[in-house]
């Protein structure tokens, strides 16, 4: 029994370190398709790596806005700047509550903000979060947070990210990389929003898809409210937000209500899709995203709002 | 709780040393620990359908003892036939009412009568297939007084649940576990390491070459009538992959797990695509429900000592009883009847028993012949699997159909493989590599029970490393469950 528990330990004390070892190479010498489970996607995913290198510029800002790609697409901070909000924008792809308490984990004492903006993409709720734990790791920091992320998600993707993204950030291997400004039909604005400037809506002709309910995963729906608790403690103005979307994708859900009811019940919480009546094909460049044009009526009534407070 | 799942990983090292510290020298109190942690383990699926499963158990235990302390012919019959009656039963409700009161309300329709026939809405409890051909099994051994009755119901419990075989398997005859569950089990280190070594390449198939080819075969099957033959014929073999990996990995994981606890389980696969024939297919695929078929149906009926039509008749009984046993559709029953077919020439031959012995023993490469019979053998069971993974009898057809049509002959459709994370070439690198190591493991007792046992330590250590690395890197994030639960 002692030989086998010995040697138990000393197999999996070799199977870590050998396994940290095959990562590393795997990382470095294969080429992505053949690392079906490592993604480390440097300055992909909507120019988040240019705007964690970009957020320790900023401090004692008005507005901080977060959340997913209807957040980091849909508010404008140049719009902001002109109604006199110094603002900074950490919305990225498929943000879940998970990742947005970690980052106002790590920026929050920095920016200290007077109000967070906080785009409640009812979605995000839905899903593991693992897309993009993998955004968050390879753009930015890698500190205690993100252990505690990887843990909570428990994926094996995000693990073996962690581990390379570990190697790379020790061996500042990512210090030359630089992302271009203008990517594919985004151009990112400096403050963290994304502009596409695409007027007509491939997704305006809509498709009658099957109602769903919407179910939230219990860790996303505990982040989330960790998140409030975190916000009360500091005394910051919590504003939730729903982004306006088109009409299939507003319908998409059968429990619209219940969902309008939760968020009103955790903060002064908008959602635009009740009161805004934008048109699919003209302020849309996809079923979810608003175009530049869309941004621009979304965020003037939103800043409407936001003035009287 | 899934053998692929972190609870199990949990679950596994507290029950393993509870049962060898804290319980080892007292085998009751040992058993007592296995019963309370198979029961928990069921448990976790759902609470409720424990109560059918110690109904079963216990009722088996009783007509057991009552057909033991009789010796009038009249009251063991009695209390064989309760039963018999009363388990079949219950897996008559759970598993084939519905498609019972389907098939028949549709014989009427046919003829013109209307009939509203009451639909259960039941989850098929897990493993009820398995547990209760334990209890008939061993109910039918005392009655032709094979065994004596066991009287420890705490040992007899633990025959029927022991949980690595509880939920799909092996199906245990109580001549082979009773026997060692009443036994004092000693920690054997070479036992238990060779648990782990099974243990592992079981995971392997599982979550590496199972689930990912699983990934394929859903969107190809689900979506059937919008690709070509070539993408169908992928669909097929991949199918094929999946399904033996699957339930092949579970019962690795389960006779590794078992091996832990100082028990040896039936085995349940045998390598079955190296067959040269159906026939060594069957006696490679599925050995425990096989020769249960075999010893409890088979040669009751007579088995192959009667004439040429007798033979006939057992032989699609059994292959027909063995289909309807996976589940309640004409799919499963198309499915045995085809393997009834495949089987009838070498039987009607004698030529059944032409290949026991296992392919190119003691060579590195199989001659022509024997890589044209492996090649014939697993098409035609590429081609059974359609059935069997079809949803109806409708789709296998249609799904045969496209596949012998010209479009058999263009490119696969990329679009059926641009829904998976996987990358083709990856995953048939994988499926190489798989083919490759059970094939140089295919005189053991599993794949890599012997590779590189003559190596030293560290370089055997390092193809377990490597297996583990595959894992983590190449497993399947989409998780599936394993298909013979559903059994």
């Amino acid at each position: 029994m002692k030989k086998f528990f010995k040697n138990l330990l000393l197999f999996f004390t070799y199977a870590i370190v050998l396994y940290l070892l095959f990562i590393i190479l795997w990382g470095e010498l294969m080429p992505p398709f053949a690392r079906k489970n490592l993604n480390y996607s440097l300055g992909a995913y909507g120019h988040m790596h240019t705007r964690l290198q970009e957020v320790s510029n900023y401090n004692n800002i008005d507005i901080l806005f977060t959340g997913s790609s209807h957040a980091y697409r849909g508010f404008d901070t140049r719009i902001a700047e002109s109604y006199g909000y110094t603002t900074f924008n950490l919305g990225s792809s498929a943000q879940t509550p998970v990742q947005t308490k970690l980052l106002l984990e790590r920026y929050l004492e920095q920016l200290q903000p007077k109000i967070l903006i906080y785009e409640v993409y009812p979605y995000t709720f839905e899903i593991d979060g693992v897309e993009s734990s993998l955004d968050i790791i390879a753009n930015g920091t890698i500190d205690g947070n993100t252990l505690k992320m990887a843990f909570k998600l428990n994926h094996i993707k995000t693990y073996n990210s962690l581990v390379y993204g570990c190697y790379r950030h020790l061996l500042n291997r990512d210090k030359n990389f630089k992302e271009n400004t203008v990517t594919g039909e985004d151009t990112y604005i400096p403050g963290g929003f994304v502009e596409r400037k695409i007027t007509n809506n491939a997704d305006s002709v809509p498709v009658t898809g099957k109602k769903t309910e919407w179910i939230a995963i219990p860790y996303q729906l505990a982040a989330f409210e960790q998140t409030v608790t975190l916000l009360k403690q500091k005394g910051i103005k919590l504003i939730l937000v729903q982004a306006p979307v088109t009409k299939q994708e507003k319908e998409k859900y059968t429990n619209n209500k219940q969902i309008d009811d939760y968020f009103t019940a955790k903060a002064t919480y908008y959602n635009f899709n009740n009161f805004l009546n934008l048109s699919d094909s003209l302020h849309f460049y996809n079923k979810d995203h608003l175009n530049q044009e869309g941004v621009s009526v979304f965020n003037r009534s939103l800043f409407d709002i936001i003035k009287n407070y | 709780m899934f053998f692929n799942s972190i609870d199990f990983l949990i679950f596994l090292p507290i029950v393993f040393l509870l049962y060898w510290f804290v319980t080892k020298k007292n085998l009751q109190l040992q058993n007592i620990l296995l019963l309370i942690a198979s029961y928990f383990f069921y448990a976790c699926w759902d609470y409720r359908f424990l109560f059918l499963l110690i109904f079963s158990t216990l009722l088996d235990y009783f007509t057991g003892l009552k057909m033991g302390t009789t010796q009038k012919p009249g009251k063991r019959k009695f209390w064989f036939w309760l039963s018999i009656i009363v388990n079949l039963g219950f897996l008559g409700v759970f598993k084939y009412y519905n498609f019972f009161a389907a098939s028949f309300a549709e014989s009427l329709s046919f003829l013109g009568i209307k009939t509203n026939f009451w639909v259960l809405n039941v989850i098929l409890p897990v493993g009820i297939s398995f547990y209760t051909f334990h209890g008939i099994s061993y109910v039918i051994d005392i009655y032709k007084k094979r065994i004596e009755p066991e009287k420890n119901f705490i040992e007899y419990s633990v025959f029927v649940s022991f949980f690595p075989l509880l939920v799909a398997g092996p199906i245990e005859r109580a001549t082979h576990l009773l026997p060692q569950i009443k036994q004092q089990r000693v920690f054997d280190y070479s036992k238990a390491v060779d648990g782990l070594r099974q243990m592992l390449w079981g995971l392997f198939k599982k979550i590496v070459i199972a689930d990912n080819c699983a990934e394929y075969a859903n969107e190809i099957f689900n979506n059937s009538a919008a690709y070509s033959g070539s993408t169908l014929l992928l669909g097929a073999l991949f199918f094929t992959f999946q399904i033996y990996c699957d339930f092949s990995g579970y019962s690795d994981i389960a006779l590794g797990t078992a091996r832990l606890f100082g028990i040896d389980l039936l085995r349940n696969f045998a390598f079955p695509y190296f067959s040269r024939d159906i026939a060594e297919f069957w006696r490679r695929w599925h050995i425990s429900l096989s020769t249960w078929f075999r010893d409890y149906l088979y040669i009751p009926l007579g088995g192959s000592k009667g004439g040429t039509l007798m033979k006939v008749r057992n032989t699609f009984i059994i292959f027909l009883v063995s289909g309807f046993w996976h589940g309640a559709n004409w799919t499963f029953i198309i499915w045995g009847a085809l393997n009834a077919i495949y089987f009838l020439p070498s039987l009607l031959r004698n030529k059944n028993r032409d290949n026991l012995g296992t392919v190119a023993e003691g060579k590195y490469l199989p001659t022509l012949k024997e890589l044209m019979n492996m090649g014939i053998t697993f098409a035609l069971t590429v081609f059974a699997w359609i059935f069997f993974r079809a949803e109806s009898v409708t789709q296998a057809f249609q799904y045969i159909r496209t596949i012998f049509s010209q479009s058999l002959f263009t490119m696969p459709d990329s679009i059926a493989f641009a829904h998976s994370q996987n990358n083709v070439l990856i995953m048939i690198l994988l499926l190489f590599f798989f083919i490759i190591v059970e094939w140089i493991g295919r005189e053991r007792q599993y794949a890599i029970a012997g590779i590189g046992l003559k190596l030293p330590r560290m370089l055997r250590w390092g193809f377990y490393f490597f297996l583990i690395f595959l894992m983590a890197m190449y497993m399947s994030t989409s998780g599936s469950a394993f298909i013979y639960f559903q059994f």
